[in-house]
């Protein structure tokens, strides 16, 4: 079981570096759901931090990127990395035909949800799998059971709950002539608010509440993902300090997602 | 260059026939393990019947099993897909690849490739090739650019929506579905959360225009660039819309038809005809828009006003039998004597002036108020069960 930071900069990761075992670096024009993002120059100083480096390239790849994607996989071939979070299936074409040997570990958000699927992406060069965060415990279990790839659990964050190419605050403040002053954004319903930001990529929502499954057993998980995104530096290091040391946190609630939460999909019995 | 197919949905059997009489070349249907598990999918049996009869026309059906699969779903699933390829549907449409590989392993199915798996480019596309996959559903946020790129690069047949209601969000990277009612978006749940109103805030201050924040898209229409997608060599033109009613299916599924035959019949000198885009608006109530096909995804393509279903009534029944004279008709909003209205039909319509109406008992009746009301209108031109009448579009201009 290893800690993992998903973090904003090199100050903070050089802060955290006793407390973790590796990064997740956002990568520039290929991560999105980040505060910040890295070039492959950044990546060989965070290298120097003595850690496992994983790279965050979890964006929908379209056509007309293929050809820096080339080029920045190539390079980061150079550089070495433990691997590679990806989103589209272009990364396992691509591993294939530049001869790449980093790992990839598959990263579909929402669809990393059973092991079967799981051993699938194993079996094209995906080694690793991020879990997706709508699992119940026991599927999470069952997949540890069965699945031949190293697993990533979100453990502690907010949760991307919606992802588009469109620009949707930005569509909304100029047809209604509003103006943005670049303050966080929520989207407020029954009491509720979800984080919403746009950047050049499109528009993500995140969940009401902070993910913080700390007091479940993780031991049966390779790497559990801490995500500084839209939490407080001194906070997420308040953190993961007391979770390396055993010190029950009270700071942020517990909050258990779906881990005991019934998802149905099925409403109406069909004739 | 091969004339594309034309595919509509089909949320029952009664609109899997309508629209293969309408112009479909395939319709593609739910079963289980669909994306919309609140359809009215069809059973296996009901599988058949729809497969025997699309192909008593040279038609075909695609069956969706389209769902991102939790470990309780591996143990029904070969089952289930080797009683599609026993009953000899053309294509399943998947996106789990684990579906794909126990489709490969266990039966003949031919795979189509899901819009679920979001394929926006051609290493992708490559990549599914080389898995077996046959055809891919592109992903809607591709633009005419990267069709056209995949399709020079890659050997493989492309699926491209061409009519219907968007998701706001890339296909499977929305779970707001799962987070704000517990319903699975990903196994068939979706509850339509974009469609809800929310209140945009800045820290604590409100940011209010004049309606509230809302994730609604119009709906996407490609009529007019039906040539530009023939000539690109896309393989299939499809349409959204499982849950919708059978005047629908019949009334998009007739437009395109009779787009693309006009184009592909006569490429040197086919005009536009802005017409057809009128048709289309009435019938789904919804503003429509190329979306992310032009590369204009601006603010244009959203609504900002909240639910935009303004219902119309141009709907006015649907033909039950033709005899004596008597069109026999089924009542869906209301119509009275002196209207003029238009029957039409796969391969034809014509107006008529409504002279005399009669109820089930033969009495002659002045107005049709009464939903699913059974009523003789006197035609002498003869029409059959397929037909349906609507509001005269020149009654709707005034």
């Amino acid at each position: 079981m290893k800690l993992v930071a998903i973090i904003k900069d090199f100050k903070q990761a050089n802060d955290l570096k006793d407390l973790v075992d590796a990064f997740i670096l956002p990568i520039k024009d290929y991560s999105i759901n980040t505060d910040s993002n890295f070039s492959l120059e950044d990546v060989l100083e965070f290298k120097n931090l003595g850690k496992e480096i994983f790279l965050s390239m979890n964006k929908n790849i379209h056509d007309s990127e293929l050809d820096n994607l080339k080029e920045i996989l190539i390079n980061v071939e150079k550089i070495g990395v433990n691997g590679i979070l990806f989103y589209d299936i272009a990364f396992i074409q691509l591993k294939r035909e530049l001869g790449l040997k980093t790992d990839l570990v598959w990263s579909q958000e929402h669809l990393v949800t059973n092991y079967e699927t799981i051993n699938y992406w194993n079996g094209k060069g995906a080694r690793y799998a991020y879990l997706s965060s709508e699992l119940t415990r026991e599927e999470i279990d069952v997949i540890v059971s069965n699945s031949k790839s190293k697993l990533f659990m979100n453990v502690f964050g907010y949760i991307p709950m919606f992802t588009s190419r469109r620009h949707l605050v930005n569509n909304y403040l100029e047809y209604f002539d509003l103006k943005d002053s670049s303050k966080n954004k929520t989207l407020y319903k029954e009491g509720k608010r979800y984080p919403i930001m746009d950047s050049t990529y499109g528009t993500t929502v995140y969940s009401d509440y902070i993910l913080n499954v700390l007091d479940e057993d993780l031991s049966s998980i390779d790497y559990l993902v801490f995500n500084s995104h839209l939490i407080n530096d001194d906070d997420f290091k308040e953190i993961l300090y007391n979770y390396k040391n055993s010190i029950i946190d009270y700071k942020f609630p517990y909050e258990h997602g779906f881990l005991y939460k019934k998802v149905v999909y099925k409403v109406k019995k069909n004739d | 260059m091969i004339k594309p197919e034309l595919l509509a949905p089909a949320g029952d059997f009664e609109r899997l026939k309508i629209a293969l009489l309408y112009g479909a070349d395939a319709v593609y249907i739910g079963g289980t393990f669909n994306l919309r598990a609140n359809a009215d999918n069809f059973s296996i049996s009901e599988i058949e019947r729809g497969v025997n009869y699309a192909h008593s026309l040279d038609k075909k059906v695609y069956v969706t099993v389209n769902i991102a699969m939790h470990n309780k779903e591996l143990s029904d699933i070969v089952d289930y897909l080797k009683s599609l390829d026993k009953i000899g549907v053309d294509a399943i449409i998947a996106s789990d690849p684990a579906i794909i590989k126990l489709a490969k392993e266990n039966t003949d199915l031919v795979i189509h490739l899901s819009t679920q798996a979001s394929t926006l480019n051609k290493e992708a596309a490559k990549f599914w090739k080389s898995e077996g996959v046959s055809r891919i559903v592109l992903a809607r946020e591709c633009n005419m650019e990267d069709i056209l790129d995949i399709k020079k690069n890659v050997d493989i047949e492309l699926e491209v929506f061409v009519h219907g209601a968007m998701c706001a969000s890339y296909s499977g990277r929305c779970v707001l579905s799962n987070f704000l009612t517990a319903r699975d978006s990903n196994r068939g749940g979706c509850s339509q959360i974009c469609r809800w109103d929310f209140d945009l805030m800045e820290d604590d201050e409100y940011l209010k225009g004049e309606k509230p924040f809302t994730f609604c898209t119009k709906d996407l229409s490609l009529i007019k660039y039906i040539p530009e997608l023939v000539d690109m060599g896309v393989d299939s033109l499809k349409v959204e819309g499982r849950m919708r009613s059978a005047y629908y299916i019949a009334t998009i599924i007739k437009t395109y038809r009779k787009v693309i035959d006009e184009y592909w019949n006569n490429m040197g000198s086919y005009e536009y005809n802005l017409k057809y885009e009128q048709v289309l608006r009435r019938c789904a109530n919804r503003d429509s828009v190329p979306q992310f096909f032009d590369g204009n995804f601006g603010k244009n393509v959203q609504y900002y006003n909240g639910r935009m279903e303004v219902t119309n009534q141009d709907f006015l029944g649907t033909v039950l039998g033709y005899e004596d004279s008597l069109i026999k008709l089924q009542q869906r909003n209301y119509f009275k004597k002196g209207d003029l209205v238009t029957f039409f039909g796969p391969n034809d319509e014509f107006d008529v002036v409504i002279n005399e109406i009669y109820d089930e008992d033969m009495n002659e009746i002045n107005i049709v108020r009464h939903p699913k009301q059974i009523v003789y209108i006197k035609s002498d031109k003869e029409v059959t069960p397929n037909y349906m009448m609507k509001k005269a579009i020149s009654t709707i201009d005034k």
